[in-house]
């Protein structure tokens, strides 16, 4: 049954490429045809309202969006978002993976409850809270009145922190779903064994579960985070980037210079601008992990 | 071995979280019942329902709405179930790709949805599509099926390779091997992708917005219609969210208890 | 496989770009049929895309109508939330197919799509419509409809803004509308004891606070432009306005409100929670209306202090891709005209023609005389917040500054220059 290690190497990438294909395929027409033509937009002068084709400007949309002191102040004022939010999401979600992996009565009804937060649909999400925190028809306001208490939740210094909170209502049960999911995968034997042999809870999780749950956690907190940078809808919701512009993220940002102010091929450059930050430090961290991984 | 008291901790804590968590869908469905004066009463607990707000969305078409929504939804997933779980295998255990599939597919993750759209509208303008959901459901795959694959390479790399040297020795094919043996291992991660990527192509609304006709809309522009000119319809947009929560929840219901509860049957005892 | 891959992205690549080639623009002279008289068993499909306001609810009540006299027009009206209909409508010119027959545009736009090739010229079509009188209509929002000396739409509604009071408040108050900026900000303040307070505002960053603030400044004397069409915010009027402004946010405006919008001060004032707003006029009737609240009725409608307020217009358009334009004039010139528009303002439509609010059964069954005649004055002098080309971004530019002098991170001073600055980079 043994193959040569020539032919046994050519059929592990033939099954490679096969295993590969339909996900190029679907890529390929999916992210890679959009990126292109939004890729060669950035090149040109396009706007929704001109007429003719759009002429090609080479880089001179990217030295503009460099220089755009209010595209620099959005990236800033997404990244503390992202970073807030996702940080409590992960601590939250960890904390309830846990404690929900132990539960013993009633665990897919909780569970399921649990998660309902992420199936509606941002929008409503955001035009939820807007109606919850308003100062006089809202309820949080309302009872946080009855003990006297009084808050301005969209106000200045207080709105981003604010939409980071709903961002973690809404998506801490991803971090749950996740991170229960990767709970369950762990084997249980080594567990076990540890427990047998005295070992506290706490050294269990930090020796053993914790690491083991690394990979997971990080897919988690990288795929969170991406979808975090993209916020709009609460933004759109509830302060349209104000007040000032505190919480113009982004995505809300491009939104309207690209839409609103119908500068696409400028949008479209700031698109870039972003990814090309991003990405590097996406592969930068993986690669990191995957080292201490292998070792 | 549980202790009394860390699971009373852990209940209450537990407690707190669904509160947190149910509150405001507790007043999404009192407020669904609620007529516009009414809603204007932070207050108000008990008071008679009215069947107005659900009679309006039934009226308007949600159920439709949230058919196609499921529709396209259903689709992505399938598709990227599919071609991510394959795709995921060899990319973890070979490093199939290269750095340049396992990170490109996630540039469109990272792009703004308001740069891509129009590229995905000329296409779809282009290739005679653009009165179908199709355009739809390759913009929805754009960010889906990245998320899918990189749930999955991160359970596949927990999953030993003993398991599948074992496999091959035992006489399975490569691919009989990942099917059979490989594959279940990761069927918690599987769930929870697949939960997680419809609740992604679920929720979206602006390329929903502009990549359909507006006779087909999908449910998130569907509920973002309430948000309208003389105000936010409340209730009908608070009715409208509960028929767009409830049935998830029960699916995810059941994809909990069959996917992600555990490793069952098919599968080489560790 | 790296060949593969390549091979792959290389397709994908040459792909996009020729797609890229082949689908940008018209780059063609809109022309028109001029056709004006539209024969009346001319068979059509004319789709429209509208807002949902309520005035498109009342020209969706007299499609009927339309087609008691054009039998063989089959009307499809869609209608969408603003920002949406925005998008969907942007999206719709994309292409050199017809999406939509007939469209509104609102008044930022129309020195944008007019210039885009985007709209047709009515000019002729006007013309060949008999009794049509076209300078019937109220002389801002026609020339809203005018670019560039040519007439690319007709009116469809206006939305100027007023203020909207709780008449017994005032009254209980002992205070008479005010008709002056320092009056208004002293009627707010004594308007604002215990649970309630003196002015709804809406300082929500971007478009609203411009257009609830340029009403200050109207009534402060200042204007936006200058004869020259440059920035006139850096003006001691307009210093005067926003500190006002700021001053009424901080004293008379309910608690937490920085980030209102239409919705809250609506309900605010329709709850008695607040004495007034500044809002669009055709508000009175929903603020009056039975299932509105417990204080339906007790609302009234009056110019901004000072007379002159803040106008924004929607205009019937022709896109330049419509499928079917006469039959698309057919509708508009129907719907518009002088007999139907009483129709339209009896059901609760905002006006856009100076005989209709004249007409003897307008005033009579509609919603009263003194309504229209504040209409009346308020048309008689109001401007809107942009012209000229880039209207959105100069509106949004500025609604930023404002917002962030409200919100105390930049002095008075400062936002308002840079709000200049911004008007003379967009549009200068």
């Amino acid at each position: 049954m043994r193959r040569s290690p020539a032919a046994t190497s050519a059929s592990l990438s033939w099954f490679q490429l096969r295993m590969l294909a339909p996900l190029i395929a679907v890529a390929s027409v999916a992210v890679g045809l959009p990126l292109v033509y939004a890729f060669y937009l950035s090149l040109t002068d396009f706007s929704l309202t001109q007429r003719g084709a759009a002429e090609l400007v080479g880089f001179a949309n990217y030295g503009a969006s460099l220089t755009n002191e209010d595209l620099w102040g959005a990236i800033g004022t997404t990244f503390t978002y992202v970073i807030i939010a996702i940080t409590l999401e992960t601590i939250l979600g960890l904390l309830i993976a846990l404690s929900l992996q132990k539960q013993e009565w009633a665990r897919d009804l909780t569970r399921a409850m649990l998660l309902a937060p992420m199936f509606i649909t941002p929008i409503a999400v955001g035009l939820t809270f807007r109606f919850l925190l308003n100062d006089q028809l809202g309820a949080i306001p309302f009872l946080l009145d009855s003990v006297g208490l009084n808050y301005d939740f969209l106000g200045s210094g207080k709105a981003l922190l604010t939409l980071a909170i709903i961002d973690v209502w809404q998506w801490t049960p991803f971090m749950v779903l996740l991170l229960l999911a990767g709970l369950e995968s762990i084997p249980k034997q080594p567990l076990e064994a540890a427990r047998v042999d005295g070992a506290s809870a706490f050294y269990i999780f930090r020796r053993i579960t914790f690491p083991l749950l690394i990979p997971v956690l990080s897919v988690a907190v990288l795929l969170r985070s991406l979808d975090a940078l993209k916020v709009f809808e609460y933004v759109y919701a509830t302060t349209r980037g104000g007040p000032g512009t505190e919480t113009e993220t982004i995505q809300y940002f491009t939104y309207q210079t690209g839409i609103q102010f119908f500068r696409l091929g400028e949008a479209s450059s700031m698109a870039f601008i972003l990814l090309l930050i991003v990405l590097p430090i996406i592969v930068f961290l993986f690669r990191r992990l995957d080292q201490r991984a292998s070792k | 071995m549980t202790s009394r008291p860390a699971g009373v901790v852990r209940g209450i804590f537990l407690a707190t979280a669904l509160v947190i968590v149910l509150f405001p869908l507790v007043w999404v469905t009192l407020a669904s019942f609620k007529t516009p004066q009414q809603l204007n009463d932070p207050s108000l607990l008990f008071f008679l329902p009215s069947l107005d707000n659900w009679r309006f969305i039934l009226d308007g078409g949600i159920l439709e709405a949230a058919g196609r929504s499921a529709f396209v939804a259903g689709v992505t997933v399938g598709v990227s179930a599919i071609a991510g779980s394959a795709a995921a295998y060899v990319i973890s255990a070979y490093k199939a790709g290269g750095t340049l599939t396992r990170f490109g597919i996630l540039a469109a993750q990272v792009l703004p949805p308001a740069v891509l759209v129009f590229p995905f509208l000329t296409i779809a303008y282009m290739t005679r599509t653009n009165d179908s959901l199709i355009p739809l459901i390759f913009a929805h795959l754009s960010f889906v099926l990245p998320v899918v694959t990189w749930f999955l390479i991160g359970f596949f790399d927990s999953v030993p390779r003993s398991l599948e040297e074992q496999a091959r020795v035992d006489g399975f094919s490569r691919f009989k091997a990942f099917l059979l043996v490989v594959l279940p291992q990761v069927y918690p991660g599987l769930g929870a992708a697949i939960i997680f990527g419809f609740t992604l192509s679920w929720n979206d609304m602006f390329y929903g917005l502009i990549l359909t006709p507006t006779k087909s809309a999908i449910l998130p522009v569907a509920i973002a219609g309430f948000n309208t000119f003389r105000g936010v319809e409340l209730g009908s947009m608070s009715a409208a969210i509960l028929v767009a929560v409830i049935p998830v929840v029960i699916a995810s219901f059941f994809i909990q208890k069959r996917l992600v509860q555990g490793i069952s049957g098919g599968a080489v005892k560790y | 496989m790296r060949k593969s891959l390549t091979k792959m992205f290389a397709i994908a690549g040459t792909t996009a770009l020729l797609a890229a080639g082949c689908a940008t623009g018209t780059g063609v002279e809109v022309e028109s049929s001029g056709v004006g008289e539209v024969p009346a068993d001319t068979s059509a499909t004319v789709r429209i895309l509208m807002e949902a306001v309520p005035d498109t609810d009342i020209v969706q009540g007299l499609v009927a109508d339309f087609n008691a006299e054009y039998p063989n027009i089959t009307v499809e009206i869609e209608t969408l939330a603003f920002d949406q209909m925005r998008d969907k409508l942007i999206a719709s010119f994309q292409s050199s197919d017809p999406t939509y027959d007939l469209i509104v545009a609102d008044n930022p736009w129309m020195d944008d799509f007019a210039p885009a090739g985007f709209l047709e010229p009515v000019d002729d079509r006007i013309a060949n419509t008999p009794g049509f009188d076209h300078d019937d209509f109220f002389g801002p929002l026609r020339e809203i409809a005018d670019v560039d000396g040519v007439t690319y739409g007709v009116p469809f509604y206006n939305y100027a803004l007023g203020y909207l009071y709780n008449e017994p408040l005032l009254a209980e108050a002992g205070l008479g509308v005010p008709t002056s900026l320092d009056e208004l900000v002293t009627t707010s303040k004594a308007l604002t004891m215990g649970d309630q307070t003196g002015l709804a505002m809406q300082p929500q960053r971007g478009y609203k606070i411009f257009e609830e603030w340029a009403n200050f400044l109207f009534a402060a004397g200042g204007s936006i432009y200058n004869e020259d069409g440059s920035g006139a915010l850096d003006s001691p009027e307009a210093n005067a306005a926003l500190e006002a402004y700021i001053d009424l946010y901080n004293n008379a405006a309910p608690d937490n409100s920085l980030n209102w919008a239409f919705d809250e001060a609506f309900r605010s004032v329709s709850t008695g929670a607040s004495a007034a707003m500044v809002s669009y006029n055709w508000n009175l009737p929903a603020l009056n209306s039975p299932d509105a609240g417990d204080l339906a009725g007790d609302f009234k409608l009056a110019t901004m202090p000072g007379g002159k307020q803040v106008l924004g217009s929607w205009t019937w358009a022709i896109p330049s891709n419509s499928a079917e334009p006469d039959a698309a004039w057919a509708f508009v010139s129907w719907i518009t005209s002088k007999e139907v528009d009483v129709q339209r303002v009896i059901a609760g439509g905002a006006a856009i023609r100076e005989s209709t609010l004249q007409n003897d059964s307008v005033l009579a069954e509609g919603f009263g005389a003194d309504y229209y005649d504040a209409i009346i004055a308020i048309l008689s002098d109001a401007a809107p917040l942009s012209e000229g080309a880039g209207g959105e971004e100069m509106i949004q530019a500025v609604g930023t500054e404002l917002s962030e002098a409200v919100a105390g991170t930049k002095s008075v001073e400062e936002a308002l220059k840079a709000a200049n600055d911004a008007i003379n980079s967009i549009q200068g």
